[in-house]
């Protein structure tokens, strides 16, 4: 169905329909009947949802400098301590555990015992994705840039002048989406083969704002198989279609603030949101994606 | 009973066939827009632009048609098109560049250069990457992104092998779908320099907050914009909104602003076929007071 999405909505300038628009509502995502279920609480603050090659999810708790893990029972357990405030999370291809370890402005990999091993320091952090050739990008809010470390370990600062938070990029690694303080939109560029970015442009947008708000709390993203993008934000979990048009808006699971969410579980298909002092999880229709090495990244 | 029941089939049957509602959809183009022996033929050329300010990295296409009346003596008036290679395709819905040869031979639209414009892709970096599709954030979006691309790109460019005016009145813009509220929101941010718009089952729908502009239009001082807009009752209906509905709003805000304005309101579908049949009477409505056309009409 989506290629035939596609077909009708991109295939410019055929005239004949442009029937594609309706096909990416919520209701491709949500399952009727299903809601969000919580996963764990009472922690100090949650972030950086990361999925393993089993389909666990591993997420923070900043403040406490801890990171856990939430097996394919539901139950979780304590991975990592003394983490020096980990924030964003994600697993590379070699199956290391990737995070901001910002208390100590270093990014660094955890292996299946939680061993520490830097790959990048004196820089600090919030959020990264890794490649699937083990590269990465990570986003600075402080230093308003986003960097981005080849697999040979090198850093170098490849976007500035922005407010980036949450970074992501598209299941085929070539365009990368950075999330926007102030404006309602998400900052979308083309990744070029040495990692330089290109292409900058507001490419999704507008994203909902609470009423008489004017910020919209853009945090964590992820996307699903068919390039669909998911980004928590104040109002609740904004999905967006793959030409940048905001499909629907699900339903925040709680009151508060939403950080970050991947796709865990063994088939991929459930939505993880780390919610302040807890993480929930909704079964979705979506399948989330783990970063391939591609024809563009092989060297 | 069983006759009763065949009684309300054949009553049912009747009343699909006289339901103004079922699309009839049965619009034809006249001759018009059918090359007519004696009527000289423009020029069409084909060009390649690749954005490095207003849209940086998209490439596109664009054709550029040049009247036979043209002799560089005068600046010719100049009408845009979006997603232009539809509208430049003799074979289509629209044959653009036909009616024009038929209109301008016959005195009843200017001897106007027509400037026929894709919508943006930025390519992929990599063998196995998808290119980001540009059209629905350069035609859905609201602001003046779009104006200033034509502005101080297509225009300049255009304007070094051809005389253009910059007579506002004598600049008009058309495109169908996203590419008709693209028209008017040209217009809209930049009436000092498009005053006519055509639209052909523009989606003043909420792909981007376009749904905005009847309410804008009711309680904003009246621009000097002249707009011709085109639907179908059997348009789209989807998560953006109902086209039939939203361009319905567009012209009771425009008639409650006193606009000059006219809405042809017919069964179709979201395609060319209506705004095909009409473009010619469409064009005539459009510039059916231009100054220099009278003068050639009544010598």
């Amino acid at each position: 169905m989506f290629r035939a999405a596609l077909a009708a909505g991109f295939l410019l300038p055929a005239f004949g329909s442009f029937a594609g628009a309706q096909d990416l509502s919520l209701a491709t995502v949500l399952i009727d009947g299903e809601n969000w279920q919580l996963v764990a609480d009472g922690y100090q603050f949650t972030e950086g949802p990361a999925v393993d090659q089993e389909g666990q999810v591993y997420f923070s708790d900043i403040p406490a400098s801890r990171i856990y893990k939430i097996d394919l029972e539901g139950k979780v357990s304590l991975f990592a301590d003394a983490t020096a405030n980990t924030n964003g999370l994600m697993f590379g291809p070699d199956g290391l555990l990737y995070g901001c370890r910002n208390g100590e402005k270093q990014i660094a990999t955890y292996d299946s015992q939680a061993k520490v091993q830097i790959v990048a320091d004196e820089v600090s952090s919030n959020d990264l994705v890794v490649l699937g050739d083990g590269g990465l990008y990570f986003s600075d809010p402080t230093g308003g840039r986003v960097w981005y470390v080849s697999p040979e370990h090198k850093k170098r600062i490849v976007a500035e002048g922005l407010r980036p938070n949450g970074v992501i990029l598209w299941p085929d690694q070539g365009t990368l989406v950075i999330t926007e303080a102030i404006e309602p939109v998400l900052w979308t560029f083309r990744v070029e083969p040495d990692g330089s970015l290109t292409g900058k442009d507001r490419y999704y947008g507008p994203l909902q704002m609470l009423p008489g708000s004017e910020r919209t709390g853009a945090d964590g993203m992820t996307v699903d198989a068919v390039g669909r993008l998911y980004v928590t934000t104040r109002v609740g979990l904004q999905m967006f279609d793959p030409i940048g048009r905001l499909g629907g808006t699900i339903a925040r699971p709680h009151s508060g603030p939403l950080a970050n969410v991947c796709f865990g579980g063994p088939n991929l298909d459930t939505l993880y949101v780390t919610a302040g002092d807890k993480v929930f999880k909704r079964r979705t229709q979506a399948r989330g994606v783990r970063y391939a090495k591609t024809k563009a990244n092989s060297p | 009973m069983r006759s009763c029941f065949s009684i309300l089939c054949v009553a049912a049957w009747l009343l699909m066939l006289n339901d103004p509602a079922r699309a009839a959809d049965d619009y034809k183009i006249g001759p018009d827009s059918m090359v007519q022996d004696g009527v000289p033929q423009g020029t069409v050329t084909k060009h390649a632009w690749k954005s490095e300010k207003v849209f940086p990295g998209t490439e596109r296409d664009y054709w550029v048609y040049v009247p036979k009346q043209y002799d560089g003596s005068q600046p010719a008036a100049v009408m845009v098109f979006q997603d232009g290679g539809g509208y430049v395709d003799a074979q289509r819905d629209f044959r653009a560049t036909v009616v024009f040869d038929n209109l301008i031979h016959k005195h009843e639209m200017p001897a106007t250069i027509g400037i026929f414009i894709n919508p943006g892709v930025i390519p992929a970096a990599g063998p196995d990457q998808k290119p980001r599709q540009n059209r629905s954030f350069e035609y859905d979006s609201l602001g003046d992104q779009y104006a200033r691309f034509l502005l101080e790109e297509i225009l300049p460019e255009v304007g070094k092998q051809y005389k253009l005016t910059d007579d506002p009145e004598r600049r008009a813009i058309c495109g169908i779908s996203s590419g008709g509220i693209c028209a008017w929101t040209v217009a809209w941010e930049r009436p000092d320099a498009f005053r006519k718009v055509l639209s052909h089952v523009g989606s003043f729908t909420n792909i981007r907050g376009g749904h905005v502009y009847p309410s804008l239009i009711r309680k904003t001082e009246q621009k000097p914009i002249r707009a011709f807009l085109q639907e179908g009752s059997n348009d789209l209906d989807n998560l953006h909104g109902s086209w039939p509905l939203a361009n319905q709003e567009m012209a009771a805000a425009l008639k409650f602003s006193k606009y000059d304005y006219r809405f042809e309101y017919g069964d179709g579908v979201h395609n060319g076929k209506h705004g095909g049949a009409i473009l010619p009477e469409s064009l005539r409505w459009l510039w059916r007071d231009d100054k220099a056309t009278a003068a050639l009409a009544t010598p």
